[in-house]
């Protein structure tokens, strides 16, 4: 939609022109420039949030500082810029022994599998850069580039403790993508579209229209999606990949500097990932959740970032919060609970189409 | 069957009790927040050490510090430091007893002793300095001495003088400008005479 609104307003300058290769290419690139500008910018706040919302369930106070000097700023604001000059700056080493250009490639593989999928997430009525009418099967099938990226990693490094991370990771994204899948599929069930936009103005009209609470079973399907999601962007507690106490780092464990950022910005934007399908398959995505209130483009864009935002601290909590799993509890939990119960879901919902539908 | 029922229920419940907990804790920040912003907060110390008053004590040995318009220059103190980290520099007065405002000299200490010298430079480089105390002893004006505990009065405890610099701990006790001061003072009087 974005796109193709700049494609049009870029054309009205030229009325001589109909067809214009270069002008389509500036339209594609303005809002991933922006969308870029947007995922670094998310991912400060993200630290920063992470950093506070940790330090408060602990009792402590987290960054603080008085001055720009020698401080982190007021209230430690500062703190992720100063991460993120820390992690420019650092040396950026490859092990001898690494494959190299596997090993280059896998940092750009998952930030690109991360950033694509930010390209059919609603933000507003008007505002997503490609409404493409297969967007939820589109945001899955690129969920799982992930999966690549992270064994290139684990393999390239030459390293067993990269190994093992890889090949976890690798079990544990391919089987939370299943039950993750079958919620999904309950959504297109209910809304009969995959497109992204439709889905959200199926949920049109106040709280209790939106899908969570359609019946008990989108109910439970929710969390089965957003537990699955959490599992799949590798965060505690589900980080066997990068367990630190058992296998050092996991697969980024001889990254340093501005390839092992972009694993940690990748993690915080599939994150956001994950909370945008939850929050637009379940949540409402850019509606209000009083009716005919607060309705314009500005508060959807507003209501769905809050959205987002609250799914994405929930995340926070839940790493704050739970010990890890280990490798069968994690296979146990995946397979014997979310996977059948995933599927009598989708049995639940024909049937109460059936009667109450 | 039931059992795996049980189990899932256990574990939500358990899971939404511990999510409880954090959430608790993370809202109620300002009363059980334990961290102490160091610089800016400090526990309070102790009234009183075990059973002593710090009167009692004839020396905390905390941080070395030179009353300098006491300081006669006798270099008794420079001479008992173990360790040479006491640096003394002196010139005679032109007239003894007498106060040299133009760089700040008092001419006789508080006990009554009427100076002889100008002291140019009082260094303690308190990175070598082992806290031995006798430097102390000797000091026929008492105007060196350990700083808090039995000096409380004369100069406030002061055991936290970390600086980002090594330099920044020595300590330079002697007036601002005493040297280029004096000097000039007596190249005066010599063309005078």
């Amino acid at each position: 939609m974005t796109v193709d609104n700049l494609y049009n307003w870029l054309m009205g300058f030229f009325p001589g022109i109909t067809e214009s290769p270069i002008l389509l290419i500036i339209a594609i690139l303005v809002p991933c420039l922006a969308l870029f500008l947007f995922i670094a910018l998310y991912a400060l706040v993200a630290i920063y949030g992470e950093l506070k919302v940790s330090s408060f369930m602990q009792d402590r106070v987290g960054p603080m500082g008085q001055g720009v000097g020698l401080h982190a700023g007021k209230w430690g604001l500062l703190q992720p810029v100063a991460d993120a000059l820390k992690l420019l700056t650092k040396e950026d080493l490859i092990p001898e022994k690494a494959d190299k250009t596997l090993f280059i490639m896998a940092p750009f593989m998952i930030f690109i599998g991360a950033f694509i999928a930010f390209v059919a997430i609603p933000f507003g009525e008007t505002l997503i850069i490609a409404d493409l009418n297969i967007g939820i099967f589109y945001l899955l099938a690129v969920g799982s580039l992930a999966v690549i990226a992270l064994i290139l990693a684990g393999w390239s490094s030459n390293n067993k403790w990269s190994l093992y991370g890889g090949m976890r990771s690798a079990a544990q994204i391919i089987s939370y993508e299943i039950p993750a899948g079958v919620s999904i599929v309950i959504v297109i069930m209910l809304t009969g579209t995959l497109n992204m936009q439709d889905i959200i103005k199926y949920q049109d009209g106040g709280l209790f229209n939106w899908l969570i609470f359609a019946n008990p079973f989108t109910f439970i399907a929710f969390f089965i999606y957003f537990i699955s999601g959490i599992a799949e962007t590798n965060r505690t507690p589900f980080d066997i990949p990068e367990a630190e106490s058992e296998i050092v780092g996991g697969f980024h464990t001889e990254y340093s500097g501005m390839r092992f950022a972009f694993f940690f910005l990748s993690e915080y934007a599939n994150m956001f990932v994950v909370s945008g399908i939850a929050s637009t398959g379940f949540l409402g995505g850019w509606q209000s959740p009083i009716s005919g209130y607060f309705n314009t483009p500005s508060w959807g864009v507003f209501w769905m970032l809050s959205k987002i935002m609250f799914l994405v601290f929930v995340m926070m909590w839940f790493r704050w919060t739970f010990p890890r799993l280990r490798v069968d509890q994690l296979m146990n939990v995946c397979w014997k609970v979310f996977l059948p119960i995933g599927l009598l879901n989708i049995f639940g919902v024909g049937i109460w189409t059936l009667i109450f539908g | 069957m039931v059992k795996y029922f049980q189990n899932i229920w256990i574990t939500l419940t358990t899971l939404l009790k511990g999510m409880g907990i954090t959430l608790v804790h993370m809202l109620k920040i300002k009363r059980d927040n334990v961290t102490l912003q160091y610089p800016e907060e400090k526990w309070p110390r102790p009234e009183r050490n075990i059973g002593f008053d710090h009167d009692n004590y004839n020396v905390i040995r905390s941080r070395l510090h030179v009353d300098m318009d006491d300081c006669i220059g006798c270099l008794k103190c420079e001479r008992a430091c173990p360790v040479d980290c006491i640096k003394i520099d002196t010139v005679k007065v032109p007239s003894r007893g007498e106060d040299i405002k133009e760089i700040g000299h008092v001419g006789v200490t508080s006990n009554g002793t009427r100076k002889a010298m100008v002291v140019t430079r009082f260094d303690i480089d308190m990175t070598e300095c082992c806290y031995c105390n006798l430097c102390v002893y000797p000091c026929p004006e008492e105007c060196i001495y350990m700083t808090g505990g039995p000096n409380a009065k004369k100069h406030p405890i002061d055991y936290e003088f970390s600086e980002y610099d090594r330099s920044e701990l020595v300590y330079r006790f002697a007036k601002q400008g005493s040297k280029d001061g004096i000097e000039r003072i007596m190249a005066e009087q010599e063309a005078e005479d």
